[in-house]
Parts: structure tokens; C-alpha cells; sequence
């Protein structure tokens, strides 16, 4: 009975690692900018975007707004709405279909991204045990995505995206996001503009720093990072939280959109059909402190800068938790001999700061997870016990830098401490398993297209040396540059 | 009256029409500039170049350069030297002007700020050439400030039509500019009231 659990053991430790691995090498989807923004109102992606994808400030607030710009935006639109019936129609509701609109062009955009790799030359032991790697990699991730986003009118925003082709010739891609937003529900009780917002369908969470539109070549590692018990016991847990998930979101950004806050009820996995009939609750909240001295400026979309409009000077804090019970074992089959679904609460918590000035932008985040696990034996009589819960901590913190408007620097350092990442065969060290400092560079050869350069400096991996029979590191470091371009 | 009476007064009157003409009060140049590889003979300045020995005063009255619907309006306007450019902000969002140069020249570059809706910034342009006007952040804005060294100037309609008054008799040379074409030149004579002018830009 012992060796039937210890095999168990090896075979859910190994599984885990597996797992584990998969999900570091899986990038999460990526969404872009959209062109077709810039086609409804004939303006050029910089409008919106410092280094696209990310937003500035006005490509924020035009966010925030619904697709809309923050002002006048009807003066903006250079391609007129198709009208779903007049604006008189809403006297006649509900006798007559509510008067909505659609845009007046076709809101696609596509984008296209693909990398170069190398790798460092991997020593022959470390090969052994680890498989090989080539060298070089031309253009993969090859990702081509298209895009369709816009306003329904006042209210109604939509987004969608999908990868329509990923990694090698025909390889499928996937939906990141596909949503409907409902803004300013609470102006008819005489809530502030946008402070009560609701989104539904498939979304990227309200992340502190999204993945979905990162600048960066490759994924923040904490966002990825999973609970996987392994060889410590039970609990295997799905939820990606920089993954897109499917729910209902509720938020709002008064004061300005200073203030941010978020309430989403999500699936808890993000791929396939749900697993598992709880939901899982994902809050955030944060502030802006916009710096800038001059009180018009400060109010002002974008800051007044002396040599043109430019984002303020600020520093944003945050907080998030995220809170759902994990469930296993719904038919009995999982682990045989046990009769009732295992729960396993668990929850990720954590903070963010960003700071912005001029021409740089300094930021951070750290995540603290807590998985409750438990140590499964198959008897007879089978049984479940309570084992020490499965925990990580880590984060992100990096600075980015514009030396010209088309030249930008990017720093960031990426820490992940899992014990049991490390037992269950995803190993650097005992206590940091997936640190790595990134250093690369952004070159915005026009306003849609990019040329990116990433190096990933990472800790060493241990390996045996197979003539010594030593423990030897080995820093499976890459270098990664990327043509991205959309239209 | 007699005869003699009304020859002579007609004979007066003659002379003093042909005497305001030789002072050049009434005289004008108006044209049509034709087109060769280029899209609209419209917004090409076309001026009188410099005058030797004559200098003239730059005008009081400022002339307004609006940023309206993220565009300069209007997008060519052609001003004398030492005329004061104020540019309007009519826009919700912010903008800037800047000129990388004027003619070419880097070191008469000049970047104005950002000011918001409704707010204007002057600027008082004393060297002749062309000021690309842009904004920073919004890359698809352009606009063109066309410093003439005499304050006889026209900027062309959609058709390629333009209308120069008030300028006084005497040979000058013809000059256009235009944001595609290459500059062109052509001797005019203004001697009569209207002296009418064809002119080709080409890409």
C-alpha cells in the first residue's frame, strides 16, 4: 500500500512538473492596439499609445470612455455611425426596439508578431537530462491576431480579439478576449461619470499591469505562475491570473478616472468548459496621484508639457485579491475511494505601484498565493488529510525609459519563490525558481510597426555533470527579437 | 459746353486715370497655377519675391492659425515677414506646434508648448522660408507657414486660382510654393491694372 502511494506521488509530482513547465513556456494570449480606431477618426496610433500597445494617458481615458474620446467626440469621428434607428425612438421605447448604433466602417485590425530566438549552447549534461534545444528559432511565437473593436453608442463598448494562427504553418490560435461593456449604469442615480461600469463575456482581469497589451516579449512570470501540489499532495489548480477568464465584471473610475475599482465573478479556469461549479472572485482597487503642479494641467487628459502634451507625472497604487475554491474529484474518479468533491479554498493577494515622469516610467508588483492542499492515500481505505498548503510568492518590478519618442529602453526583473516549483521539478534553486532580469529595447521604426529586443538573463538550472557526477548551474539564457506590426 | 471744353476735360480725366495707374494703387496679378504630378493645385503660395532696396513694415494685425478636429486651419497660409502667427487651440485635447526648421534651417526650429481649448499662442515670424507646423503627439497634423519678404501673397483655391491686389506698378519676380511640388519662378510685369499670369508647378 505504501509503494501504490509514493508511486501516486511521483506520478502527480511528475505530472505537476510537467504542468508547471508547460506554463511557463505558454505565452498567455496577446492583444494589441487597433488601427481601426485610427482609421474612424484619421489619427495616428501615438494619439493613444506612447509604445503600443499600452496606453498614455489620453488612450486611457479613451478606454475608460468606452471607445470614445473624452470629449467632443462626435466632432472626432471622421467615419459617421450607422444609426439602428433615430435617437426619437427612445420616446417610443418600449413600443419600438431601443435606438442603438453601429460603427460606419468595419472595426478589424489585424497585427502580426514574430520572433527570433537564441539560446545559450547547452552543455552535454545538462542536454541528458533536460532534452535539447536548438539554438535558433526564426519567428516563433508567429502569431497573427485580428482585432475588432468599438462603441454601440453612448453606452455600449464591445472588444474581441483572436489569435487566429500561433507558433508554426496552421497552428490554431484562441479567443483572449471577447466582451460587452455597459458604461455609466449608475448616471440615472446620479453616480459620478463611469463610476459604475459592468463588462461581460470573456476578459482579460482588471490586472494591475495587463498581459494582455504588455510591451514585453515575454510574459509577466508571476501572472503565469500555478498552484501545483505535486509530490506535496493534492491540489492542482487551473486558474492562470494573467490568462483571460469568462465572467462578469463590475467597476467603475470616478474622480477622473484617478480611482479605479473592480469586482469580477469569474469561471476559475481559463481554457475549455468549467470545472468546477464555484465561482471565484477576483477585487481590485487603486489610486492615481496625479503630481503635476499646474492645477489646468493636472485636470487636463494629458499634461501640458513645454514641448507638447505628454502623461502626468503620477504615482498609482493598487491592491488586488482574488479569492475561489478549487474542486477535485466531482466523479469519484480522481482519487478513487473518496466519495465527496475536495474543496481547497485558496486565493492570491498582492500590490502594484507605478510611477511616471517625463520619460520614465518605474513600476512594481508583488503577489503572495495561498492554495490549501491536502495528502491523498489510496488505502484501502483510501483517505484525505490536511497538508501544508501550497504557497508562492513573487512579482515584477522594471523601469522603461523613452530616449526618443520612437526609441524606448525596457528593464524588468521577474522573481517567482515556489518550493514547490522547485521540489516538483522546475528547479534554479531551492527558494527562487523562474528569477530572471530582462533587459531589451523597443524601436517604433514607424507608428505600427516594432522592432523588439529582449535578453532573459535567468538563474542557473542544476544539472549533473556526467563525468564528475557534480552538480553544475547552467543559465538557460535567451535572447529574443521580435518584428510586430499592425494595420 | 462746347466742344473744345468737353475734349479737354475728357483729356483731363484720361491723364489722371493714367496717372493713378502709374502709381500701381489698383494694380493686381491674378492667375491660375496649373498642376503636373500633383494631386490639387490648391494651397500653393504664390508671392512676390524680394524687392530690392524696399523694405516693408511687418503688418499690426496678427493672422490665426486654428487646431481644429486635430488639423492646422487652414493648412497653408502664406504671412509676410514679421507678421505674429497666433495659434488657436479649438480642440478638447491638448496639442502642440513645433517646426523641426524653417526652410531647412535646424537652428530656427521652434517648439510653442501645449496650451488648452480656446487659448491662443503667438509667435512673430521674422525669417522668410516655410515653417512645417506639426504636433507631437498627434503625427497625422500639418500645417505650413509660408514667410513671404514682401506683403504680396495669395494662397491658391481647390482650382488652382489665386489674386494678388494692391501692388504697385513695375517688374517683380513671381514665386510659388507648394507642399509637393518644387518652387517655381516666372518675371511678371505689372504695369497695366491686371496683369494676368500662368504658372506650372511640377512635382
Amino acid at each position: 500500500m505504501k509503494s501504490r502511494a509514493v508511486n501516486t506521488s511521483i506520478i502527480a509530482g511528475l505530472t505537476g512538473g510537467v504542468i508547471v513547465f508547460l506554463v511557463m513556456l505558454a505565452s498567455v494570449p496577446k492583444t494589441s492596439a487597433i488601427p481601426a480606431f485610427s482609421r474612424k477618426y484619421q489619427t495616428s496610433c501615438t494619439t493613444c499609445h506612447n509604445n503600443y500597445p499600452e496606453l498614455n494617458d489620453f488612450g486611457e481615458a479613451f478606454k475608460k470612455n468606452g471607445f470614445k474620446f473624452p470629449k467632443d467626440d462626435e466632432t472626432f469621428v471622421k467615419e459617421p455611425p450607422v444609426l439602428l434607428g433615430s435617437k426619437a425612438q427612445k420616446e417610443a421605447f418600449p413600443g419600438a426596439v431601443y435606438p442603438g448604433e453601429i460603427p460606419g466602417f468595419l472595426p478589424v485590425a489585424f497585427r502580426y508578431e514574430g520572433n527570433f530566438t537564441l539560446n545559450r549552447k547547452q552543455p552535454a549534461g545538462f542536454v541528458a537530462q533536460n532534452g535539447f534545444t536548438p539554438r535558433t528559432d526564426l519567428f516563433a511565437p508567429n502569431t497573427f491576431t485580428i482585432i475588432s473593436a468599438g462603441s454601440f453608442g453612448q453606452n455600449l463598448s464591445f472588444w474581441i480579439d483572436d489569435d487566429i494562427s500561433v507558433d508554426a504553418a496552421n497552428a490554431n490560435g484562441a479567443m483572449g478576449d471577447g466582451w460587452l461593456k455597459y458604461s455609466d449604469l449608475g448616471h440615472g442615480i446620479g453616480l459620478p461619470k463611469n463610476a459604475l461600469n459592468v463588462r461581460f463575456g470573456q476578459f482579460e482581469l482588471d490586472l494591475p499591469f495587463t498581459q494582455a497589451k504588455s510591451i514585453y516579449l515575454s510574459s509577466y512570470d508571476i501572472y503565469s505562475e500555478t498552484a501545483v501540489a505535486g509530490s506535496l499532495g493534492t491540489t492542482n489548480n487551473p486558474v492562470i491570473f494573467g490568462s483571460p477568464q469568462r465572467g462578469i465584471e463590475f467597476g467603475g473610475t470616478p474622480n477622473n478616472g484617478n480611482f479605479n475599482w473592480s469586482v469580477a465573478v469569474v469561471n476559475g479556469n481559463n481554457t475549455g468548459d468549467v470545472v468546477r461549479s464555484s465561482k471565484d472572485v477576483y477585487v481590485r482597487v487603486s489610486q492615481k496621484f496625479n503630481l503635476e503642479r499646474d492645477p489646468e494641467s493636472r485636470n487636463a487628459i494629458q499634461a501640458a508639457g513645454p514641448t507638447g502634451p505628454r502623461d502626468h507625472t503620477s504615482v498609482r497604487v493598487g491592491f488586488y485579491y482574488y479569492y475561489g475554491k478549487n474542486q477535485q474529484n466531482q466523479t469519484g474518479t480522481t482519487f478513487p475511494g473518496i466519495a465527496t468533491t475536495l474543496e481547497e479554498p485558496f486565493y492570491r493577494v498582492g500590490g502594484d505601484l507605478r510611477f511616471k515622469y517625463r520619460h520614465l516610467e518605474l513600476f512594481g508588483l508583488g503577489m503572495y498565493g495561498h492554495d490549501d492542499n491536502h495528502l491523498f492515500t489510496p488505502g484501502p481505505p483510501a483517505a484525505i488529510a490536511v497538508a501544508p498548503a501550497v504557497k508562492f510568492s513573487g512579482g515584477f518590478a522594471g523601469a522603461n525609459y523613452w530616449f526618443y519618442p520612437w526609441l524606448i529602453g525596457t528593464f524588468r526583473y521577474d522573481a517567482v519563490n515556489s518550493h514547490a516549483d522547485f521540489i516538483n521539478g522546475t528547479p534554479a534553486s531551492q527558494y527562487h525558481t523562474r528569477n530572471r532580469f530582462s533587459p531589451g529595447f523597443q524601436v517604433l521604426a514607424r507608428a505600427n510597426i516594432k522592432v523588439v529586443g529582449e535578453y532573459q538573463y535567468t538563474f542557473g538550472t542544476p544539472y549533473t555533470d556526467p563525468v564528475t557526477g557534480n552538480t553544475l548551474f547552467f543559465r538557460p539564457n535567451t535572447f529574443q527579437a521580435g518584428i510586430d506590426y499592425v494595420f | 459746353m462746347s466742344v473744345m471744353k468737353i475734349a479737354a476735360n475728357a483729356a483731363i480725366a484720361t491723364s489722371l486715370v493714367l496717372a493713378l495707374a502709374g502709381t500701381g494703387k489698383a494694380n493686381e496679378i491674378k492667375g491660375k497655377v496649373s498642376v503636373q504630378g500633383i494631386k490639387s493645385a490648391g494651397d500653393i503660395a504664390v508671392y512676390i519675391d524680394a524687392i530690392p532696396d524696399k523694405k516693408f513694415d511687418p503688418p499690426k494685425e496678427p493672422v490665426v492659425v486654428d487646431q481644429r478636429k486635430m488639423a492646422f486651419i487652414p493648412h497653408v497660409i502664406a504671412v509676410q515677414q514679421g507678421t505674429t502667427v497666433e495659434f488657436l487651440n479649438s480642440d478638447p485635447v491638448g496639442h502642440n506646434v513645433y517646426w523641426p526648421s524653417i526652410s531647412s534651417n535646424k537652428k530656427l526650429a521652434h517648439n510653442l508648448g501645449t496650451w488648452p481649448k480656446g487659448e491662443k499662442k503667438p509667435f512673430q515670424f521674422h525669417d522668410v522660408g516655410v515653417a512645417s507646423l506639426l504636433c507631437n503627439v498627434h503625427p497625422e497634423m500639418s500645417g505650413y507657414v509660408v514667410v513671404t519678404p514682401t506683403p504680396y501673397f495669395a494662397v491658391t483655391d481647390k482650382d488652382g486660382h489665386f489674386e494678388i491686389k494692391n501692388i504697385p506698378a513695375g517688374k517683380y519676380t513671381l514665386k510659388t510654393w507648394s507642399e509637393d511640388g518644387k518652387p517655381t519662378t516666372q518675371a511678371v510685369d505689372v504695369s497695366g491694372p491686371t496683369a494676368t499670369v500662368e504658372l506650372t508647378v511640377k512635382k
